[in-house]
């Protein structure tokens, strides 16, 4: 009788936690953390380890945080790869012309523009945020293929000490900065997204667009604003990217939108809209690169990691939508 | 040796029938088609549209066209490939990236009547089975790999370098039959030093190329050569070498790199110490010799009875000087705008 309470009473409990659309991917992160700990403790468990993947998932965080913004308002976003290589293709070749303060400013403007255009053809348009994207996808990649011709200009020794740079780029306490920018964007985010109304129009806007408009919310606008604020993200990660490692190439960002997408899934956003969590992107991008580390260090060859991030997003999402459902979302 | 001669015996043809070429009357009028996998977004094309623009100057009569595309896959390079056959052009150039996706297309076009001649990939069969075309004009992507390999063990050898103890080729495309070659090349020639080689794809994306190399080199900690199959990527394997703190500038101790092409990159690289040798394949004549040799084939029927190699010519700090010269009029100013380290 004792044990049949306390199921009645841990039921109701489990099932209020699973409404929190990160929740799968903490469930998912530390099922993954006592695998890698059983088969790989003694390479997985170090300090060099955790800095490579750590650095590598926070600049693809920021990338993921943008995207699970724009997904979580019924959108898409497939250009972000091309805009993080544009803005950073920006930073880089702008840089002997407004010094790297301007170049910067420079960057986030051009990724500001991508996302504001797009956002434009998308909400005003009445177009298809998938074809829209895709074709940012294609057309700022070719930007930066007629503008550079072919190369990325090299960033001079005077820009890459520059206090700036260092900032963006730099280590502190022998840690990556793109982990603390990763952290203070996930921080900013979220208090926005849980503290101001912007985050109840977003999830209002995704859930059920027609709805949220009956009760005044503007859902051109907050689409419009998740594509933007998705553009000058992936703007940030190209800054922060080439300020630690301005040895670039015009490939800069190919296909890390398909990576964002995944991140953004696995940490249990629906493409369906209206369920999201930036928690669950950060843990997703920490997911996609902690499987590649641990799969090359495991001797796999390298491009099954492909391979493994389509079975570990198919099982994101039918584990996401079941969790949604159990929790009783209507999904 | 023997492919040695053949590529003297090719250079001498080739600079023989450049010099007579402009004794042959001019009156036909021909278009040639290359179609390249080699895209705006590498810099290699630079060298073979500057040959296509030299060969017109020389041969007024004759047309080129250099078609390629940046978002390369095999399955567009095809598409481009059948679109220039359905032009009926003359003579067509192509890189056999693929001997299944391209046999269909240009064993077609040779039945039409169109002479081929493959450049920068052969088709790597025996000659009675391979695609029909005239001659492959290119460098050879094995050779490549091997006699770079070679180079770095002679340098080992004379103390120059460390032995290898382990080698990753690092390739950003794992479908490329060339880059595949190249990395068997230079396993071949690690063969019997007992260093353990793997061939890593590292993907085209520099951050995420970054984070596989730094994966591959934490797990296998023996490794001291990294071959890249691609020049651009070679600022990247230093970067993360020297992140690790594994002294990748070419000494006697620590990681050594090794990359390919006589690129502003590969070459900027020698000059800092921190990449021991690269290669030319003599891209140049890539984009003049095909032509060449399809106007032959119009004009006097000629069809040449072996493949000419243009390359690999090792480049490292001894000629260093030489190849930056010869680069930099290619480039000009861009030369320092591609120095990226």
């Amino acid at each position: 009788m004792a044990a049949f309470e306390t199921r009645t009473v841990a039921m109701p409990t489990i099932r209020k936690l699973a409404r929190g659309s990160g929740v799968g991917a903490i469930a998912g992160v530390v099922a993954m953390l006592v695998a890698f700990t059983l088969i790989d403790f003694s390479g997985w468990w170090t300090i060099q380890t955790l800095s490579n993947v750590m650095h590598f998932a926070s600049i693809l965080a920021l990338l993921a945080m943008g995207q699970a913004l724009v997904i979580i308002s019924k959108e898409i976003d497939l250009s972000v790869g091309s805009v993080y290589g544009l803005s950073g293709v920006t930073f880089i070749s702008m840089q002997a012309d407004l010094g790297v303060g301007g170049a910067m400013i420079a960057a986030l403007i051009v990724a500001t523009l991508c996302g504001l255009v797009q956002a434009l053809a998308v909400v005003k348009g009445g177009l298809p945020s998938m074809i829209v994207t895709l074709g940012g996808l294609f057309a700022f990649r070719g930007i930066i293929y007629v503008w550079t011709g072919g190369s990325v200009r090299g960033f001079p020794e005077e820009a890459r000490m520059h206090w700036l740079t260092r900032m963006f780029g730099g280590e502190l306490f022998g840690i990556e900065a793109a982990f603390f920018w990763m952290l203070l964007v996930l921080a900013v985010l979220s208090l926005v997204l849980w503290a101001t109304p912007f985050g109840n129009r977003l999830l209002a806007t995704g859930g059920d667009a027609e709805s949220a408009a009956t009760r005044g919310v503007r859902t051109d606008r907050v689409k419009m604003g998740a594509f933007v604020m998705c553009s000058i993200l992936a703007g940030c990660a190209g800054i922060v990217t080439l300020a630690d490692q301005p040895q670039t190439h015009v490939t800069l960002g190919e296909l890390l939108e398909l990576e964002s997408i995944a991140a953004a899934v696995i940490g249990g956003c629906l493409l369906s809209g209206g369920r999201g969590s930036l928690v669950g992107a950060v843990i997703g991008a920490f997911i996609v690169v902690s499987f590649r580390y641990e799969l090359i260090a495991l001797g796999a060859p390298s491009s099954w990691f492909i391979t493994f991030v389509g079975i570990v997003l198919i099982i994101a999402v039918v584990f996401n939508q079941w969790l949604a459902r159990w929790a009783g979302h209507n999904v | 040796m023997m492919k040695t001669s053949k590529f003297a015996v090719a250079a001498v043809i080739a600079s023989s029938l450049m010099i007579g070429g402009a004794a042959v009357a001019q009156d036909n009028e021909y278009r040639f088609v290359m179609v390249s996998h080699i895209g705006s977004n590498d810099p290699n094309m630079k060298w073979l549209t500057l040959s296509l623009d030299e060969f017109e100057s020389r041969y007024p009569n004759v047309t080129t066209e250099y078609i390629s595309t940046n978002n390369y896959s095999v399955q567009e390079h095809v598409r481009l490939l059948e679109q220039a056959i359905s032009t009926k052009p003359d003579g067509i150039a192509v890189p056999i990236v693929s001997t299944d996706a391209f046999e269909g297309p240009l064993r077609s076009a040779v039945e039409q009547g169109i002479p081929v001649v493959a450049f920068n990939i052969p088709d790597s069969r025996p000659v009675g089975e391979r695609i029909p075309y005239l001659t492959y004009v290119g460098g050879d992507e094995y050779l490549t790999g091997k006699k770079l390999g070679e180079f770095a063990l002679a340098e080992a050898e004379a103390g120059n370098i460390p032995a290898p103890t382990g080698v990753v080729c690092a390739s950003h495309d794992a479908a490329h039959q060339g880059l595949k070659a190249r990395c068997q090349g230079m396993m071949d020639a690690m063969e019997g030093t007992g260093a353990a080689f793997e061939e890593l794809f590292i993907s085209a994306e520099p951050a995420t190329a970054r984070s596989t190399l730094q994966s591959y080199l934490q797990a296998n900690p023996e490794t001291n050569y990294i071959f890249t199959v691609a020049s651009w990527s070679s600022p990247w394997a230093w970067g993360v070498a020297n992140d690790m703190g594994l002294s990748p500038d070419v000494d006697n101790e620590g990681v050594t790199v090794i990359t390919v092409d006589a690129s502003p990159v590969a070459l900027a690289g020698i000059k800092r110490g921190s990449v021991l040798a690269t290669n030319s394949q003599g891209f140049w004549l890539q984009g003049y010799a095909p032509m060449e040799w399809l106007y032959w084939y119009h004009e006097l029927g000629y069809e040449p009875q072996s493949d000419i190699l243009t390359g690999p010519i090792i480049v490292d700090a001894s000629n260093i000087d030489h190849w930056e010269a010869l680069v930099r009029n290619i480039f000009g100013d861009a030369y320092d705008e591609q120095d990226t380290w």
